[in-house]
C-alpha cells in the first residue's frame, strides 16, 4: 500500500507537470474497471481452447540463454528431447516467444530470430531503455524508458517495422501479449489493454485492493496482481477487486521467502533472468463464475531453487522434490506438468498432482551453464511413464542438504516429514539430529516434531536409537538421547504394544543407570519412563532416587528432584509414596528435595 | 528389619510386592576372603547397632569412620548394615569407604550393590566399586569390570583395570590391549599381571600397533613379576623389549638389571645388559 501511495503521489505531481498531454497511458485516459469495454476487449482475443504451444509448428520447446563458455541460445525440443539448434548470442533480457520467431534484447539491440534456425531475422536500437518485450503470433512488443518518458511499441515480427507507438505519461511495466492483444502495467496500479495490430486502448483495469505489478501469460489464460495475490484475467476482473475477481493469495510457507507469481514487470533488474526466477509459484487456473480463483487439479506448486513442493489448495503439502546438486533456473506449469531447467541444462518435467518425475532430459553439450529460460511449452505433456514418488526421500534430502542458504528449506521439509506416518519417517528425523553438520535450529525443530509427532509405530526406531552408550573404546556417545526420551515421552497415552514398551523401558533404565548421562538428559529419561511405564518404571525409578537422594551433585539439581520425584509421586502407588516420605524423612536427604516431597505428598 | 527389607528391595528395583514378602536378598556369612583386614571379634550386637547408626547419619564423616568400622568387623550383622547402607544411598564420601569395607567379606548377593554402585555418578565411587568388584568371581561382578574399562573417565578405566588383573578377569585381555593402543599405563600393568608366555607374545606383537612406551611398559612390569617364567621366558620378554626404540625400552631394561641380583646368574639378566650396553655405548 505504501508502494501505492508512492506511486499515486508521483503520478499527481506527473500530471501537474505534464500538462494537457494526449498519452494514451494517463490518470485520466481511460474509463478504469468498465465492465463493457473489458468484454468487448476479451472477445478480440483468439485463444486457443486447450493449452498449445504460441509457436506456429506448435511443437513445445524452451529456449535456453547460456552464459558460457559463450553466451548463446538454445531452442530445446521437449517432444523429442533434443535440442534444434545453439546460436551464439549475447542475450540481456528474457526471451520473448512469436509465433515463427524469439525476441530478446541481444547487447543493446532489440534482436528477432526466426525459430526454425535461430537466425537474426531483424535488429534495431530502441529509442531508450528497455524494459520489458512481448510477442504473439504476428508482433513484438517492447516498452522502452528515456529519463522519466515511457512507451510501448509495436514491431511487426516478420520485417521488424514499427507498427505504432503509445506513450505514456508516467512508468510502465514490463509487458505481455496473447492472442492479439498487450498488456501492459501502469503505475503498479493499472493494466492498460491494447490492441495489438493498432495499439488502440480497448479496456484499462485498475487494481483497487490489490497493486498490478505480476503479468504472466499463457495460451489459454492471462495472470495478474502482485506479490500478494493473482488473478485469472475474466469478465469479473472488471470490479478491480479480489472479491469480485478470480483472485487466490495462496499459502507460501514463510520458509519460502521471496517467492513470487510472476517478474515483477517494475523491476529493472527482472528485465533479465535473475535469482528471482528460481523462486515461483506455478499454477493454473479455470474459470469460474462466481468465487475465488479455481485452480487446476485443486492445487498449485512452489519451485524453489533446487526444490519443487506441490500444494493443495489449503496449502497442506502433498509433494515435495528435490532436484539432484543444481538448481532449477527456469520453470513453468504448462497445463499438464511442471516443466523446469537446471543450471547444468538438466530438463525434467514432474506431474503436478503427485510430484512423480516424468520426463528427464538435457539441453546438450555446450549448455551447461544456462542463465535463464523462456518455456514455448503451453499443453506439453510427456509421455505417462514416470518415475516412482520419491516424497520421503525428497523430504529427506533436503533435510540432509549441508547447502546453509536453505536451513529454512529444511525446516519446512522436517515439518513435512514429522506430518507422514511410519518408522522410516522417524528414523530420518532422528537422522537430522545425529547430523553434526545439521544447524542447531533445525534440530530443535526436530526435537519438537518428534515430541508433537506422538506416533506410536515410532517407538521401536527410537528404542533402537538408545541403543548406543558413551564408549571410550568404541569411541561413541548417545546419540540425541535427551530429544528421543522426550520423543518417548510425548507418546504417552498412545496406544503401544506392551513388548514395545518393555524394551524402550529397558533401553531408557540402561541410560538411567548410565554413570555418563548428563542430568538434563536424565531428567527427560525419567519423564519418559513413567510417561509410558505403566507402573513398571516404579522399582527403577525408586531404586535410583535411593542412590542419589543425599548426592551433592543430582540430589542437588532441582530439575532432576522435579523429574525422580514427580515420576514417583504421580504415576507411583502407595508404596512409592511410602519411599518418598522415606527419603523425605532420611536427614541426609539433600533439603531442597526432601522439601519438594514434603510439599507434594498428601499427609499420610 | 521389615522397613529394611523393604528399602533393600527399593534399592534393588525389585519392586514392595517381593521386597515387603522378604524376597529381598539377605547377605549371607561370606566365605573366606582372600585378604582379610585384621578380625574384630566378640563385638557386641549393640555396637554393631550403633556403628549402622551412625552410618545411616549426617555426619558423612562420622559416617565414614563408621563404614571403615564394620568392615573390620567379621559378623554378619556388620557385613548387614553396610549392605543396608548401600541400599539405602550413601553420600559419595561415604559409600566408596563403605563398598571398600563391604569387599573384605566377599559374599554373593554383594555383587548387585557393587554393580549398581559402579555405575553411579561420582567418578570415585565408581572406582572403589569396581576395585571391590576384583574380590567376587560372580560373571556379573566380572562383566561390571570389563564395562568399567570402557568407562569415559581414566581413573575408573585405571580401577577397572587393576580390578581385571586381580580377578584374573581374562576376557578383560581383548578391552586391555585396546586401552594399550591408546597408552594406558594402567592397561599395561594389567596386562602385565595377567600375562603368561602366550600372551607375552601377543603382546610383543603389538610393536609398532601401539604406543613404544606403553609397550615398553608393558613388559617391563612382566619383567618385575617374580612369579613369572621360567627365566627363558624372561629372555624372550627382554628381547621384545629390545625391539623398542623408544627411551622407555632402556627404562625397563634398566629396572629390570637393577631388581635382579648377580648371582645366581640369569640368562634374562645377561642379555639385558648387553643390549643395554650395546645400546647406551652405541651413543657414545
Amino acid at each position: 500500500m505504501t508502494r501505492a501511495l508512492a506511486v499515486l503521489a508521483t503520478l499527481v505531481t506527473f500530471g501537474a507537470t505534464a500538462g494537457c498531454h494526449h498519452a494514451t497511458f494517463g490518470l485520466t485516459t481511460s474509463n478504469d474497471n468498465d465492465a463493457t469495454a473489458l468484454a468487448s476487449a476479451l472477445s478480440r482475443r483468439q485463444l486457443s481452447e486447450t493449452p498449445t504451444p504460441v509457436g506456429s509448428t506448435h511443437q513445445p520447446r524452451v529456449y535456453a540463454a547460456i552464459g558460457a563458455p559463450t553466451r548463446s541460445i538454445v531452442a530445446f525440443e521437449l517432444a523429442t528431447g533434443k535440442p534444434a539448434w545453439k546460436v551464439d548470442a549475447d542475450v540481456q533480457s528474457r526471451i520473448a516467444v512469436g509465433g515463427d520467431f524469439v525476441v530478446e534484447l541481444e547487447g543493446k539491440e532489440l534482436v528477432a530470430r526466426d525459430q526454425a534456425r535461430g537466425a537474426v531475422r531483424w535488429h534495431l536500437a530502441g529509442p531508450g531503455a528497455l524494459v520489458g518485450a512481448a510477442a504473439d503470433r504476428d508482433r513484438a512488443y517492447a516498452v522502452w524508458h528515456s529519463g522519466t518518458h515511457f512507451a510501448i511499441t509495436a514491431y511487426d515480427g516478420a520485417s521488424g517495422g514499427k507498427l505504432w507507438t503509445a506513450d505514456a505519461d508516467g512508468a510502465l511495466g514490463a509487458p505481455a501479449a496473447q492472442g492479439g492483444l498487450v498488456y501492459v502495467p501502469f503505475f503498479a496500479q493499472w493494466m492498460s489493454i491494447l490492441d495489438g495490430r493498432t495499439g488502440t486502448p480497448l479496456a484499462r483495469l485498475r487494481g483497487i485492493d490489490e497493486q498490478i505489478s505480476v503479468l504472466h501469460a499463457t495460451s489459454d489464460n492471462l495472470y495478474y496482481g502482485s506479490k500478494q495475490g493473482v488473478f485469472r484475467l475474466a469478465a469479473r476482473s472488471a470490479t478491480g477487486t479480489r472479491a469480485g475477481g478470480e483472485y487466490a493469495a495462496l499459502k507460501v510457507p514463510p520458509q519460502l521467502d521471496h517467492t513470487s507469481y510472476g517478474v515483477d514487470a517494475y523491476d529493472p533488474v527482472q528485465l533479465a533472468y535473475t535469482a528471482a526466477d528460481r523462486a515461483r509459484i506455478l499454477l493454473r487456473a479455470e474459470a469460474s463464475d462466481a468465487g475465488p480463483l479455481k485452480l487446476k487439479g485443486d492445487g498449485y506448486a512452489i519451485s524453489y531453487f533446487r526444490y519443487v513442493f506441490g500444494f493443495g489448495a489449503g496449502g497442506e503439502l502433498r509433494w515435495a522434490y528435490s532436484h539432484p546438486r543444481v538448481e532449477l533456473v527456469a520453470t513453468e506449469h504448462t497445463g499438464y506438468v511442471i516443466v523446469g531447467v537446471a543450471a547444468n541444462g538438466d530438463v525434467v518435467a514432474l506431474e503436478p498432482q503427485t510430484g512423480a518425475v516424468r520426463f528427464r532430459g538435457s539441453l546438450g553439450t555446450g549448455a551447461e551453464h544456462v542463465i535463464g529460460a523462456t518455456f514455448d511449452a503451453d499443453g506439453w505433456s510427456p509421455s505417462s511413464q514416470s518415475e516412482p514418488i520419491e516424497t520421503v526421500a525428497a523430504l529427506v534430502g533436503i533435510t540432509r542438504d549441508h547447502d546453509a542458504r536453505f536451513d529454512r528449506v529444511k525446516e519446512l521439509a522436517v515439518q513435512a516429514l514429522a506430518k507422514l506416518p511410519g518408522a522410516e519417517v522417524t528414523k530420518e528425523l532422528l537422522g537430522v539430529l545425529a547430523d553434526v553438520r545439521a544447524p542447531q535450529k533445525l534440530k530443535d525443530t526436530v526435537v519438537d516434531l518428534l515430541v508433537a509427532r506422538k506416533d506410536p509405530s515410532s517407538l521401536p526406531v527410537l528404542t533402537a536409537q538408545l541403543g548406543v552408550h558413551s564408549d571410550y573404546l568404541l569411541r561413541t556417545e548417545p546419540e540425541a538421547l535427551g530429544p528421543v526420551a522426550k520423543a518417548i515421552g510425548g507418546l504417552a497415552g498412545a496406544p503401544l504394544e506392551p513388548r514395545q514398551v518393555s524394551e524402550a523401558l529397558a533401553a531408557l533404565q540402561s541410560h538411567l543407570d548410565a554413570p555418563g548421562t548428563a542430568t538434563p538428559d536424565l531428567v527427560l529419561v525419567i519423564a519418559a519412563m513413567a510417561a509410558i511405564g505403566g507402573g513398571a518404571e516404579r522399582p527403577a525409578l525408586a531404586s535410583h532416587l535411593l542412590l542419589y537422594h543425599a548426592d551433592d551433585d543430582l540430589g542437588g539439581d532441582a530439575g532432576w528432584d522435579q523429574a525422580i520425584v514427580h515420576a514417583l509421586e504421580l504415576h507411583g502407588g502407595p508404596g512409592e509414596h511410602e519411599l518418598l516420605r522415606y527419603v523425605a524423612s532420611d536427614p541426609r536427604t539433600m533439603p531442597a528435595l526432601a522439601s519438594l516431597i514434603r510439599d507434594g505428598l498428601p499427609p499420610r | 528389619m521389615i522397613r529394611r527389607r523393604l528399602v533393600r528391595g527399593w534399592a534393588l528395583g525389585l519392586g514392595l510386592a517381593s521386597a515387603a514378602a522378604g524376597a529381598a536378598p539377605v547377605p549371607k556369612r561370606p566365605p573366606a576372603p582372600a585378604v582379610r583386614p585384621p578380625k574384630v571379634k566378640g563385638v557386641a550386637a549393640s555396637e554393631i547397632a550403633v556403628l549402622d547408626s551412625t552410618l545411616a547419619g549426617a555426619d558423612v564423616e562420622a559416617a565414614a569412620k563408621a563404614a571403615d568400622a564394620l568392615g573390620a568387623i567379621d559378623a554378619p550383622a556388620a557385613h548387614d548394615a553396610l549392605l543396608d547402607a548401600l541400599a539405602m544411598g550413601l553420600p559419595a564420601p561415604v559409600a566408596a569407604p563403605a563398598l571398600t569395607a563391604l569387599a573384605l567379606h566377599p559374599a554373593p548377593p554383594d555383587v548387585t550393590a557393587l554393580v549398581r554402585y559402579a555405575g553411579h555418578h561420582n567418578i570415585n565411587v565408581r572406582a572403589t566399586a569396581l576395585s571391590a568388584l576384583a574380590m567376587y568371581a560372580d560373571p556379573t561382578a566380572r562383566a561390571a569390570v570389563i564395562a568399567g574399562l570402557h568407562d569415559g573417565a581414566g581413573l575408573v578405566r585405571g580401577a577397572a583395570a587393576a580390578a581385571a588383573a586381580k580377578g584374573r578377569i581374562r576376557a578383560a585381555v581383548e578391552p586391555l590391549f585396546a586401552l594399550l593402543g591408546r597408552g594406558e599405563e594402567p592397561a599395561a600393568r594389567a596386562l602385565a599381571s595377567l600375562a603368561d608366555p602366550d600372551l607375552v607374545a601377543k603382546i610383543a606383537d603389538q610393536l609398532g600397533k601401539v604406543p613404544d612406551a606403553t609397550l615398553a611398559q608393558c613388559l617391563g612390569y612382566i619383567l618385575k613379576r617374580p612369579d613369572f617364567g621360567p627365566d627363558p621366558a624372561r629372555v624372550e620378554v627382554v628381547r621384545a623389549i629390545a625391539k623398542i626404540q623408544d627411551p622407555a625400552a632402556i627404562n625397563a631394561l634398566t629396572d629390570y638389571i637393577d631388581l635382579t641380583p648377580k648371582n645366581p646368574p640369569r640368562p634374562s639378566r645377561g642379555e639385558a645388559e648387553r643390549l643395554v650396553e650395546a645400546r647406551l655405548g652405541g651413543g657414545k
